[in-house]
């Protein structure tokens, strides 16, 4: 991916100082990342990343020397994919709750075993890991997967995850509950390879 | 691990996924990040947005923007109240008279509707009103179930 140097494409003096560019390489994957897992694409992730660095520059004076530059990045990727999300939601929601029942792993779904996180990816290089955890999660439905992120990835509590998606509690409680229960299961999956995963 | 075990779960589940590593970004994301800056560092004050003029200028379009309301607002209070409003006020009037002929086209044909719908029977509106609502609700079943149809088909497919 960006193994490459970087297109340096600004003519002295117009273009951002050298701090932002290296403020930038040092963020871009956890930015990008944050709204790939969130938006499920990888251009409109593109976009997400590109509004995020434009208003960290913006602000460049107060992030370059605060600690919480991270955080702040975080912050801003995730309420700009959450945004994108908000603009279909109401389309995705009436499509993707009609049949409620169709949900893997849902409170009456058969027990499964899940191996340990320590052991379920030994021998599986970082890499080959988040692909097949990536796979897996883009076969949830997005009233699953995005309450599933901002509380695992984001550390976001529940309340303030209902309070963002606008829906009630016991429903992000809910979905975040099926959502474990369904990953586990594609995980899981008797004879489940990175293959079968990534379709 | 058993799945049923919510609290055993969560916690194995919250393990899975910190421990996965960030994806890498597009290469081309720092280019186009530091390409779209210069492009906006370029651009003349007056094609950005209002919070990135100088002050001088935006003391100056604060000032000009006071004095013109208030330029428009006093000419207003002369016009009503000089001698030549009324006739202003009748060649306004004359000239934007189809207004006043759509709004009393409007009111007839309301009239008239009203009158016509009046005269059905109660029945019959409620009964077409709720063929109406059956009709839009199957609509939209039909195309919940469609679209669940294809989307399930393709993901089964893939």
């Amino acid at each position: 991916m960006n193994d490459e140097p970087p297109v340096q494409t600004q003519p002295s003096g117009l273009g951002p100082p050298a701090d932002f560019t290296t403020f930038m390489r040092k963020y871009q994957d956890m930015v990008f990342t944050t709204s790939a897992r969130l938006v499920r694409n990888d251009a409109q992730a593109e976009d997400i990343s590109q509004e995020v660095f434009i208003k960290a520059h913006e602000h460049f004076e107060m992030l370059s020397k605060s600690p919480t530059a991270g955080g702040w990045l975080k912050t801003v990727a995730t309420n700009l994919s959450l945004n994108h999300l908000q603009r279909y939601r109401n389309r995705w929601r009436f499509f993707s709750e009609l049949g409620g029942g169709s949900d893997a792993g849902g409170d009456d779904a058969p027990e499964v075993e899940f191996a340990a996180p320590d052991t379920f990816f030994e021998g599986i290089d970082a890499d080959e890991r988040r692909v097949w955890v990536d796979e897996a999660l883009s076969k949830l439905p997005d009233h699953q997967r995005v309450p599933l992120i901002l509380y695992h990835f984001e550390d976001i509590p529940y309340d303030e995850i209902a309070r963002r998606l606008g829906v009630s509690l016991a429903k992000v409680k809910t979905d975040i509950l099926r959502a474990r229960a369904a990953l586990a299961k594609i995980l899981a999956r008797p004879g489940a390879s990175l293959e079968a995963l990534s379709g | 691990m058993n799945t049923n075990d919510p609290e055993k779960l969560e916690a194995a589940v919250h393990r899975l996924l910190r421990s996965v590593p960030d994806r890498r970004a597009p290469a081309g994301l720092e280019g186009r990040v530091l390409a779209e800056l210069v492009r906006r560092a370029s651009l003349p004050w007056w094609r950005r947005s209002y919070a990135y003029w100088p002050s001088s200028v935006r003391v100056a379009f604060f000032i000009i923007s006071a004095l013109a309301a208030a330029l428009v607002v006093s000419g207003l209070i002369v016009l009503g109240s000089s001698s030549g409003a009324q006739e202003l006020a009748g060649g306004v009037t004359q000239r934007f008279s189809w207004i006043v002929m759509s709004r009393e086209i409007a009111v007839s044909a309301y009239d008239r509707a009203r009158v016509f719908v009046g005269a059905i029977p109660s029945l019959w509106l409620y009964g077409a009103i709720g063929t109406i609502a059956v009709c839009y609700a199957a609509l939209g079943a039909v195309g919940a179930a469609t679209y669940r149809v294809l989307t399930f088909a393709r993901q089964n497919h893939s």
